[in-house]
């Protein structure tokens, strides 16, 4: 009787990234890409397989049009959407939307508490009577850089390896960084709208922000963190929440809320907190 | 003279002392199928096959000249016997390029040759700053260098940096200097990974090349401290980048649907560049 021997690890043997397939919701990009084949054709002449080192291997992360990008910014503005949990994962997931949204954003912020600064110097002494210089602390560029990429791309990995580690939902890493990214959308357009010189109309435009920026993320993140069998696994969302509010008061004070030489309106808040530091 | 006496170096010894050894690009397939190269006189002929593509081509070159003006695909001429072409092989496995500047640089005076990288500088700035006058053609680009790039990234950290206030002035050059360096590295990265057909440096040459007109804000703004003189004159060269660098992403083959994702890094890297020229 005659048997061929078959490889029986070889589920073992594909590594994690096919392991995460299991998942059925085809998020991952390579694998949707190389289930049909063609992707959206951009790329039908280039090669399938290719190696990490190589630009190739994550030209499927990259598959989107601006149209797709667009749809999926302005969807986690907006939580009654019937596509609101999913909008960023369908087809795939991309990197070109986190990446440039949290650039967009350390870019936005900069500008922001530039001209911010010096529309209220402007406007608290418009004559310049007292012959002041402004001068604007080219360390917050450095600091805009840090904080955003820390929290929008460093937190979700760091989420995701955990998460990993307590063997806890299928959940691809790109899946992670593109919920931070996407969810910090809202972010720009309030960093914007806080050029306007008046505190309380910045705690405002703060406060919403940090709520829909927060909710997209807890609606996205809670279902995986309650697949988890151990139900500790779901405080992780207070970890998070607590992040998040601490990186939306980072952005307060330190980007909107930026007074060289004095405010106008009614007095800020978060003065004395301002002085302290 | 000079090239006949080359020919012979290369044809009994092919790696010459007068010939400079950059490590190719990884991707020369993209290289060769960009459309505005192919023409019928630079398609490899099928006499020359292979390893014997570098000795072949030089004649091919002075053959071809004469229908260039015709065509008006291939760049402006520079010793009249068209623009230096890198030649492709392979030695010991490793793939390099080898660029032959059309003279024997061996036993020239160093001024002839800073000299000429100095015009291979200006005539690369001039194309890639109009690009009408070429045609569109980008074949001086092939033969691209980071020099250019380089001395137009110091001369803005240098320029924004002497503007600034003296606590600032270096942290305004580090900036300067690091955001073009890795502002210019992601674009072309990007440009790559939406799918574009570029040598990735051919791409950070023209990006840094394209950065010329926000030198010229950045001077006018050093001399004129009037903001109603430098916010439009910023605004306005970097309008000047960001068309000069579309032109050369147009030519990257990247399909119409997404062209926007490709420029709009552009738009956000030029004018951060721009915003700090404007706030200094």
């Amino acid at each position: 009787m005659a048997y061929v021997q078959i490889e029986a690890d070889e589920r073992m043997e594909e590594g994690p990234e096919r392991l995460q397939f299991q998942s059925f919701l085809s998020t991952d990009a390579r694998a949707a890409n190389q289930e049909s084949n063609t992707g959206r054709g951009y790329f039908s002449d280039r090669p399938k397989s290719s190696g990490f080192w190589q630009l190739e291997y994550y030209q499927p992360y990259f598959d989107v049009d601006t149209k797709l990008v667009l749809k999926r910014c302005y969807t986690t503005l907006l939580p009654h959407s019937p596509n609101y949990l999913s909008a960023h994962l369908t087809p795939s997931a991309d990197l070109y939307g986190p990446f440039w949204t949290l650039t967009t954003l350390i870019f936005c912020l900069f500008l922001s508490s530039s001209l911010a600064s010096s529309i209220s110097a402007w406007l608290s002494d418009p004559g310049n009577t007292s012959g002041a210089i402004l001068e604007y602390d080219f360390g917050l560029l450095s600091t805009a850089v840090g904080l955003v990429y820390s929290y929008g791309i460093g937190v979700p990995v760091l989420l995701w390896l955990a998460l990993r580690y307590l063997g806890v939902g299928e959940w691809s890493v790109i899946e992670a960084v593109s919920v931070w990214g996407y969810g910090q959308f809202v972010w720009i357009p309030v960093a914007l709208l806080n050029i306007n010189p008046f505190p309380i109309a910045r705690w405002v435009l703060t406060g919403i922000a940090f709520v829909v920026s927060g909710w997209f993320l807890v609606a996205n993140v809670y279902p995986v963190l309650a697949t988890a069998d151990a139900k500790p696994v779901r405080l992780v969302i207070i970890l998070l929440a607590a992040l998040h509010v601490a990186v939306a008061f980072c952005f307060q004070i330190l980007f909107f809320g930026y007074y060289p030489l004095g405010e106008v309106g009614p007095k800020d808040p978060a003065q004395p907190i301002e002085t302290a530091l | 003279m000079q090239r006949l006496d080359q020919e012979h170096h290369e044809a009994t010894t092919p790696l010459t002392s007068t010939s400079q050894f950059i490590e190719a690009d990884d991707d020369d397939l993209d290289e060769e199928a960009i459309p505005s190269f192919t023409h019928p006189g630079l398609v490899p002929s099928p006499h020359s096959p292979g390893q014997d593509k570098g000795k072949a081509r030089a004649p091919e070159q002075l053959a071809s000249a004469g229908s260039a003006a015709v065509s008006g695909n291939i760049g402006t001429p520079v010793n009249g016997a068209g623009a230096p072409q890198p030649n492709r092989r392979s030695v010991g496995g490793v793939q390099v390029e080898t660029r032959y500047t059309g003279t024997d640089t061996l036993d020239e005076p160093i001024a002839t040759t800073i000299g000429r990288d100095l015009l291979s500088i200006y005539t690369k700035l001039i194309q890639v700053l109009y690009p009408p006058r070429n045609n569109g053609s980008r074949d001086l680009l092939r033969d691209w260098d980071l020099w250019g790039p380089l001395i137009l990234c110091l001369m803005l950290g240098i320029l924004l940096s002497v503007n600034a206030p003296a606590s600032q002035s270096l942290s305004v050059f580090t900036s300067v200097v690091v955001i073009i360096a890795l502002g210019s590295l992601v674009v072309t990265v990007q440009a790559k990974l939406l799918g574009g057909r570029v040598s990735f440096f051919q791409g950070l040459c023209a990006l840094g090349y394209c950065i010329a007109p926000l030198n010229i804000a950045a001077l006018v703004s050093t001399f004129v401290h009037l903001i109603y003189v430098r916010v439009p004159v910023a605004l306005a060269s970097w309008a000047w980048c960001v068309w000069a660098s579309v032109n050369f992403l147009d030519g990257t083959k990247i399909e119409q649907q997404r062209i926007l994702l490709a420029v709009y890094p552009l738009l956000l890297f030029y004018f951060v560049l721009a915003w700090m020229i404007i706030i200094q």
